[in-house]
């Protein structure tokens, strides 16, 4: 399955962008950055489906982020 | 024994589940929202997000443009000094309470803005006139309370907004005394809503709200830890956070997301009519009685607050004697110098303010006790002069 990583500037986004992706069928799970990044930590919603499709849902509905990694499982 | 009639102020009683909803936050809620990733920190941050949420909802507006504030007076100074940080002409309502006209006040003194003060009217349409005929091109922000905390009349607050929508002009809205009982969303036209989240809204002491749709940049008065982009020395730039340095009162937050819950499951319309129903009733039995000033005209609509006074009688003097008999009801200024100038009343009012808990027959014979006082007042008069 494919997976991304997506940082969110803080965990009220982080919220915003996992109630927008399970309520279309995109499994995700918010996890805590385990390496602090260049702003310093925070949160990131793990995506286990499409990420370009999650990736547009979440800048339709204006949810900041930057996808810190691409990968499959 | 307490019968409260003081509910403009802060309400009380509180419902049922919003003292629950305390008491589950302070016994589950036990993380710091925002602020790291264990469980205990998730679950709270889950729950805070959930009260954005129902906040958000409940006024037409986005969970990330909802932003807890310690009142309405920390929302609106938040407000009216983030977005007037530039400079700029500032209009504000002559019925405004001092939590907003104090500090527009404070920033004309600094001259760091230039500041009018519309006159209110009861017919509306000359008060939209009075804020018309004040704009001029650097008019930056108008702040206007909906509803009056010593009247209770309610402003035209969608006309104000849609002119303000015309000509660019940032809409300030106090929402302390309409929000909860009037359906004020956003979509009325209104830029930055801020409000109570103690009083209509029925959460705790010490909550407010400052609510915006995004299109007007509000530079922080505050800064501090906020959770987001910790290793920079820069405040965040994007909502919630900006506003929200230091750690939020978090079981506040579940007690508006409570009150919310209250007030949908009976209905706003429901809550009104009820409130609205007591004040007719209290007005109509004290206006049988000529000693009796009441502050409400017939062109105008009201929010359920009644102001009066009885004629020769200090408003302390009269709040005073019906408190001896337990009923609680604030007499003076209420905050609001510039609406005491409005209305002429220098020594202030009584006010009236009943709640969705608050009775008609507890209304009835207050004012049956407000008419003894009348009476018994004159009677001492008449044997002073003797």
């Amino acid at each position: 399955m494919k997976t991304c990583i997506a940082a969110m500037p803080s965990y009220t986004y982080v919220l915003k962008g996992e109630k927008l992706l399970k309520a279309r069928g995109y499994p995700c799970e918010i996890k805590r950055n385990e390496t602090t990044s260049k702003d310093g930590c925070g949160y990131s919603l793990h995506i286990y489906s499409d990420c370009h499709k999650a990736a547009e849902i979440l800048e339709k509905y204006s949810v900041p982020y930057t996808i810190r990694k691409y990968g499959g499982v | 024994m307490i019968i409260n009639f003081d509910n403009a102020a802060t309400t009380y009683p509180k419902p049922e589940n919003v003292k629950k909803a305390a008491l589950n936050a302070m016994e589950k809620f036990g993380g710091n929202a925002g602020r790291g990733g264990h469980a205990l920190a998730m679950r709270t941050s889950e729950a805070v997000y959930s009260a954005r949420e129902t906040i958000a909802d409940f006024f037409d507006a986005q969970p990330e443009n909802v932003v807890f504030a310690l009142n309405c007076t920390h929302a609106l100074n938040m407000a009216i000094q983030g977005v007037m940080s530039g400079g700029g002409h500032l209009i504000i309502s002559g019925m405004e309470h001092n939590s907003a006209s104090r500090p527009a006040a404070e920033l004309a003194r600094n001259k760091k803005i230039t500041l009018s003060i519309a006159q209110v009217y009861p017919d509306d349409r000359r008060t939209v006139e009075s804020f018309r005929s004040l704009i001029h091109d650097d008019t930056k922000a108008i702040v206007c309370t909906l509803a009056s905390n010593v009247t209770g009349q309610i402003l035209p607050y969608r006309e104000i907004a849609e002119i303000c929508h015309k000509r660019n002009i940032c809409f300030i809205a106090d929402g302390a005394q309409a929000c909860g009982i009037l359906d004020v969303k956003l979509s009325d036209g209104i830029n930055i809503l801020c409000t109570a989240g103690h009083k209509g809204l029925y959460g705790i002491t010490g909550t407010g709200l400052l609510i915006t749709d995004g299109k007007y940049k509000i530079k922080p008065v505050m800064q501090g830890g906020t959770g987001s982009a910790s290793s920079s020395l820069n405040q965040p730039d994007f909502l919630p956070d900006s506003l929200e340095s230091g750690t939020l009162n978090i079981t506040g937050a579940m007690t508006i997301k409570a009150g919310i819950e209250f007030i949908n499951k009976i209905g706003m319309e429901k809550i009104f009519a009820h409130e609205d129903r007591i004040c007719r009733s209290f007005i109509s039995s004290l206006r049988k009685n000529k000693d009796i000033i009441i502050y409400r005209n017939p062109e105008s609509s009201y929010v359920p607050i009644v102001s009066f006074n009885i004629k020769g009688v200090m408003p302390e003097k009269t709040a005073s004697l019906l408190a001896q008999n337990g009923y609680c009801l604030r007499a003076g200024y209420h905050c609001s110098a510039l609406a005491h100038t409005q209305l002429g009343t220098e020594n202030g009012t009584v006010r009236f303010a009943p709640s969705v808990f608050s009775s008609e027959n507890d209304a009835l014979k207050l004012a049956e006790l407000v008419k003894n006082v009348t009476v018994s007042e004159k009677y001492k008069k008449t044997i002073e002069i003797i």
